[in-house]
């Protein structure tokens, strides 16, 4: 909402600088965007009468002959120019606001006493499109522009969706008043005559129309609305249209009620509002054909048994009963519409409207004849017949606009109901303690009517805001406008109750497994939830299983439902860009397949430890599983991985993870056939399902007694697993084994081909005493005789 | 024999090994000395206990010059060594990767730990949501404007996925399905499952449907906090951010409270955090009481799953921020793309504390 101070200070005749203005604002709730200083035209830009236009042959410009007191041509190209329309004129000499400095020059082989500008090259307004068209009689000729648009002070402020009261001058300058300002009451008194409204209303559906009003002028001479009102729409970022399109506009800024001016010579009997017919149509005043539904309140011209669409109830008028330069009568509509319906109309008809925006948020349903008088006086200071030219505003005679007396006023608005109020709540709620006859002051000074004389008070709302409704919302009104700087600063003391002891375990335990897993060299990156089908494809990840309904981007169509693709991503990424290695890196994020769940993912690719000058310390499958493996003792788990297949790995090279003795995922290289198409080079991932499920730490004593060391090698087919010898060791070793440790894996003579040997540390202790070598030798024996029974032999 | 050409033969010898040789010949088991005081058993009494006497000043005169002249071996030979293993200290070592958490982690966890500081739990939800939670029950029904201040990523409900409600139900007919515009369905999910009072800290992605550029994120992340109890109140509120300001900026930290709006909490407050190093206001985020309707919502919802209800006469401030915008400008970021559409190494490996 722009709030141009001039016209904000004709409410508040002590309004302070827009400086402290915007402080006062933001202590209310009520955030300054910007302000914008629009300064006076420079002095050499004067207001000019066209007396001619004439087409100059060949040449897509135009010789104009302007009255500046004298006369002067200037060469244009702008379309909208033509005789007897008033415009800004920037003589040689005068600076633009983008600061260009204009000079005589040649155009199409003639002199060009300067430019006639558009509004954008003025910065009054965002046009570009033709010159800036001034009323005719705006200005003497010559006189410089800045007499009639001194410079001016623009508030922009941001209003948040509750705050409808504040969408005007007036509402804004209400709720400043609450401070202690003066407000001036708006009180429009037109000159009216008793004339007979040649029309009807009819509200066919009172919920969704709750107040309409429709008020009648004859006698109009539309034209350009005076220079100093184009200057105030424009910059309230509205353009100037004509006198009578203007004036609803000014309205609305000013007091806030959306409002529609009909030429009265098309709306036959009269008005009747009510529901669409599905499929009814309507041209809009943007030139659009719109279909509705039954969901759509329409405002319709009534004949006979027929009622023909002619508006869209607070949002957009048609365009068969536009105000035209030719309208000389006006039906004028100020009503009220119900939020919900205006909305959903608006939202259906991608149609959102300075009208909509107001309603949809609420509109004042008693401020309607208000604004409907502010219209009419406006109307008959701008518009009469006896044309008012510069310099005597006001004096309309016998022969100006004419306003019909009476007006229709069809009213179904509930009066705002009262609200229970504790000022001691007040204090409880935000920790103060404000005198109650201060908080029930600040509510008299917003307009509230306070009635009691203990509490609960009965306080009833003005009607403009609509946004009251409980207590808490009156709490909020005393506060700001005391202000929010005037509550102390304290913190809470209680004991939470039970059921919230340990919540935020899982959230530790991922905090612990990321710091472990920074510690070990992998660094974090946090890819988007998002993807697409071909993405899941082109990394044999599970199909997708969520897709957005309004997606982005083709690449942002399906939620994830792996993590490595990203980490793929990130690694063709950065290789592209010529990032260095090494690349260790993991993600813990969401990934979405039957159920959303938390995982955790890692890639390693290239060496783990580079050596820089020298050899470095290996990459590969066996390093990203020895990291993990390290990963999981720092976290005090076991880790196990069986050979398992899985689309996206090297059928070869891949298994499942058994962490603590559960599955919780994969490790393996990439599948080359993956890596290959993506031009990646062979990498190595790991992807586990979160929360790992978790050991408990036992305290064992220290050893007291010396463990018996012995080692065996076990001779295998190639196709034969350490797992499956570990297992059979462990399962034939006892109870005192400690400690089992392969050193070696040997390939070659004497062996035969296909065969390979693992050798073993075995260490056994007994907590209690020194085994004896006989009591070992026997633990051994079981082993062999257990490898043996299983087809290995042992090697001596 | 002569014992100085002894002593200087000793002094001489360049090796252990020479030495060692020296000491055979004149100490060893036929060494020279050693023949002589064989030979002592052919004197006479008295000559024999002189000669002894002078053999073994000579033989003690000896071995001193052996384990001398050894020890001075020793160290030379320790100093050639050491010569010898030198290497260039400055060439640089093995490239162990240092790791490290995403600026967004580092971020994040630096509030979390302020406010676990102050007792809070940090608890997380999910990042697909139901438009119950996401809006109808923090008091944002569908007619509201104030949907609009959020543009929505909504998602299509194939039946292929479930979205989990506070107690394990499926609450796929909850509305639509949406990705969360914030991180606030959270409180009502938590006070569906908990009981007041308590203090919570939810941090977690959110989206919102907009054009990615150099200040904007379809994906980025929020933290709620939530604190309800029977005496709650809007100074409490104060507290909590002034000491978020403090153990971000330090003493001199302030924080700045406006009045606005959000449909979930009245009276709403916006926040703002005084730099210090900057000297400027840093507007951060949005506050309030908890809106009664949320209170009802979340009793309403827990009567529906059979458990009583526990929030009438309770009070609660709430919070919420982005975290991405605290990082920015602590290092002067230039760009939010650098976060979570590139996630080149280069610039995240610069963030180590």
């Amino acid at each position: 909402m722009r709030i141009v101070y001039s016209w904000l200070k004709e409410f508040l005749p002590d309004a302070p600088s827009p400086e402290r203005l915007e402080e006062l604002l933001a202590g209310l709730g009520l955030e300054t965007e910007t302000i914008d200083h629009l300064p006076a035209p420079h002095s050499k830009i004067v207001f000019a009468k066209v007396l001619a236009v004439e087409a100059i042959p060949g040449k897509d410009v135009r010789r104009v002959v302007l009255d500046i007191g004298h006369e002067v041509q200037v060469v244009s190209g702008a379309p909208n120019v033509r005789a007897g329309m008033g415009l800004a004129l920037a003589m040689p000499g005068a600076v633009l606001p983008n600061g260009m400095e204009l000079s005589a020059r040649s155009i199409a082989g003639l002199e060009s006493y300067g430019m006639a500008v558009s509004a954008r090259e003025l910065a009054v307004g965002d046009y570009a499109a033709g010159l800036m068209e001034l009323p005719a009689d705006g200005l003497p000729p010559g006189t410089p522009l800045a007499e009639a648009w001194p410079e001016e002070t623009v508030i922009e402020i941001e209003i948040t969706p509750n705050r409808a009261d504040v969408l005007s001058v007036y509402g804004t300058a209400r709720d400043l008043a609450a401070l202690g300002l003066t407000l001036v009451y708006p009180d429009p008194k037109p000159k009216t005559s008793k004339l007979d409204l040649p029309f009807q209303v009819w509200i066919d559906d009172p919920q969704g129309c709750d107040r309409f009003t429709l008020s009648y002028a004859k006698n109009i001479k539309n034209g350009l609305s005076p220079l100093r009102v184009q200057r105030r729409l424009y910059a309230a970022g509205m353009r100037p249209i004509s006198a009578v399109v203007d004036a609803t506009n000014y309205v609305m800024l000013e007091l806030g009620n959306p409002i529609h001016a009909y030429d009265a010579r098309f709306i036959g009997e009269g008005l009747l509002v009510r529901r669409a017919r599905n499929g009814e149509q309507l041209v809009t005043l943007d030139g659009l054909e719109r279909k509705f539904d039954q969901r759509d309140l329409l405002i319709t011209v009534k004949d006979g048994d027929k009622s023909i669409p002619e508006g869209i109830a607070g949002v957009m008028g048609g365009s068969h009963s536009e105000v035209r330069e030719d309208t000389t009568e006006v039906a004028l509509e100020v009503a009220h519409f119900e939020a919900v319906s205006v909305r959903g109309t608006a939202k259906r008809q991608s149609l959102k409207t300075e009208a909509s925006y107001r309603f949809e948020r609420g509109v004042d349903p008693d401020g309607q004849v208000r604004a409907g008088l502010r219209f009419m006086e406006l109307l008959q200071t701008w518009t009469s017949a006896t044309a008012l030219s510069h310099g005597q505003e006001g004096g309309w005679e016998d022969e100006g606009v004419l306003v019909a007396e009476s007006r229709i006023d069809l009213n179904h608005t509930q009066p705002p109901k009262p609200i229970g109020f504790r000022p001691s709540y007040t204090d409880k709620l935000v920790g103060t303690n404000f005198p109650v006859q201060e908080q029930l002051d600040v509510l008299k000074r917003l307009g509230f009517e306070v009635e009691g004389n203990a509490e609960p008070y009965q306080v009833m709302p003005p009607t403009h805001r609509m946004d009251m409704g409980l207590e808490e919302d009156l709490v909020e009104e005393v506060v700001r406008v005391i202000g929010y700087d005037k509550i102390p600063v304290t913190l809470p003391t209680f004991f939470p109750a039970p059921d919230n002891v340990g919540v935020d375990e899982p959230y530790l335990v991922k905090e612990r497994l990321k710091a472990v897993l920074s510690g070990l060299g992998f660094q974090e990156v946090v890819n988007y939830s998002w993807t697409s089908p071909d993405e899941l494809a082109k990394h044999r990840a599970p199909a997708p299983t969520v897709a957005f309904a309004n997606p982005q981007a083709s690449d942002r169509t399906h939620l994830r439902t792996a993590l490595y693709p990203g980490l793929l991503h990130t690694l063709g990424l950065n290789l592209s860009q010529g990032e260095e290695g090494p690349f260790l890196l993991f993600e813990v994020g969401n990934v979405f397949n039957k159920i959303e769940t938390t995982r955790l993912a890692l890639l390693l690719c290239g060496e783990a430890v580079p050596g820089r000058w020298q050899p470095g310390l290996g990459g590969g499958f066996y390093a990203l599983k020895g990291l993990l493996e390290n990963a999981a003792a720092h976290l005090g788990s076991s880790l196990e991985v069986l050979k398992e297949t899985f689309p996206h790995l090297h059928p070869g090279i891949s298994g499942e993870i058994i962490w603590n003795g559960q599955k919780v995922g994969s490790i393996g290289q990439l599948n080359p056939g993956i890596a290959a198409q993506a031009g990646l080079p062979a990498s190595y991932l790991v992807e586990l399902e979160l929360p790992l499920p978790v050991a408990k730490t036992r305290f064992k004593d220290v050893a007291k007694f010396p463990a018996a060391l012995r080692d065996v090698a076990v001779v295998m087919p190639e196709a034969a697993t350490y797992a499956e010898v570990e297992s059979l060791i462990r399962g034939a070793a006892g109870e005192l084994l400690e400690r089992l440790e392969i050193f070696d894996v040997y390939r070659g003579s004497p062996l035969k081909d296909g065969e390979k040997s693992l050798a073993f540390h075995l260490a056994f202790r007994d907590p209690g005493r020194t085994l004896t070598d006989g009591e070992t030798d026997g633990f051994m024996a079981q082993v062999i005789a257990v490898l043996e029974g299983a087809g290995y032999a042992i090697r001596k | 024999m002569d014992i100085n050409t002894a002593i200087a033969e000793m002094h001489r010898a360049v090796t252990l090994e020479a030495l060692q040789s020296l000491k055979v010949h004149y100490l060893g088991k036929n060494g020279l000395l050693t023949q002589e005081m064989k030979a002592l058993g052919k004197l006479s009494p008295e000559e024999r206990k002189e000669r002894g006497r002078v053999l073994n000043e000579i033989k003690q005169a000896l071995e001193n010059a052996v384990r001398g002249r050894e020890k001075e071996l020793e160290a030379q030979a320790l100093q050639s060594q050491l010569e010898r293993e030198s290497i260039d200290v400055s060439l640089p070592g093995y490239a162990f990767p240092a790791g490290g958490t995403h600026l967004t982690s580092q971020m994040q966890a630096e509030l979390l730990s302020t406010f676990r500081r102050m007792g809070y739990s940090v608890v997380e939800g999910p990042e697909v949501e139901s438009e119950f939670f996401n809006f109808d029950a923090i008091n944002m029904p569908d007619w509201h404007p104030a949907r609009d201040m959020q543009d929505t990523f909504w998602l299509k409900d194939s039946g292929d996925f479930d979205v989990m409600g506070p107690e394990g139900e499926r609450v796929n007919n909850l509305g639509g399905l949406l990705m969360r515009t914030h991180t606030s369905p959270m409180q009502i999910r938590y006070m569906i499952e908990h009981t007041p009072p308590f203090k919570i800290v939810v941090p977690g992605r959110v989206f919102r449907y907009e054009q990615t550029d150099a200040s904007h994120e379809a994906m980025f992340y929020q933290l709620e906090g939530l604190v309800v109890g029977p005496d709650i109140a809007m100074s409490d509120l104060k507290g909590a951010i002034l000491e978020l300001a403090r153990s971000l900026y330090g003493a001199q930290a302030k924080a700045r409270f406006q009045p606005t709006y959000f449909p979930f909490v009245e009276p709403g407050a916006q926040f703002a955090l005084w730099w210090p190093e900057r000297e400027k206001w840093l507007e951060l985020g949005g506050s309030g009481m908890v809106h009664p309707n949320l209170f009802k919502a979340a009793d309403d919802y827990r009567q529906k799953m059979g458990l009583p209800r526990v929030y009438d006469g309770m009070t609660g401030f709430a919070f919420g921020m982005g975290i991405e915008r605290l990082a920015l400008l602590r290092y002067g970021i230039p760009d939010i793309r650098y976060f979570y559409q590139q996630n080149r190494l280069s610039f995240l490996r610069q963030f180590k504390n």
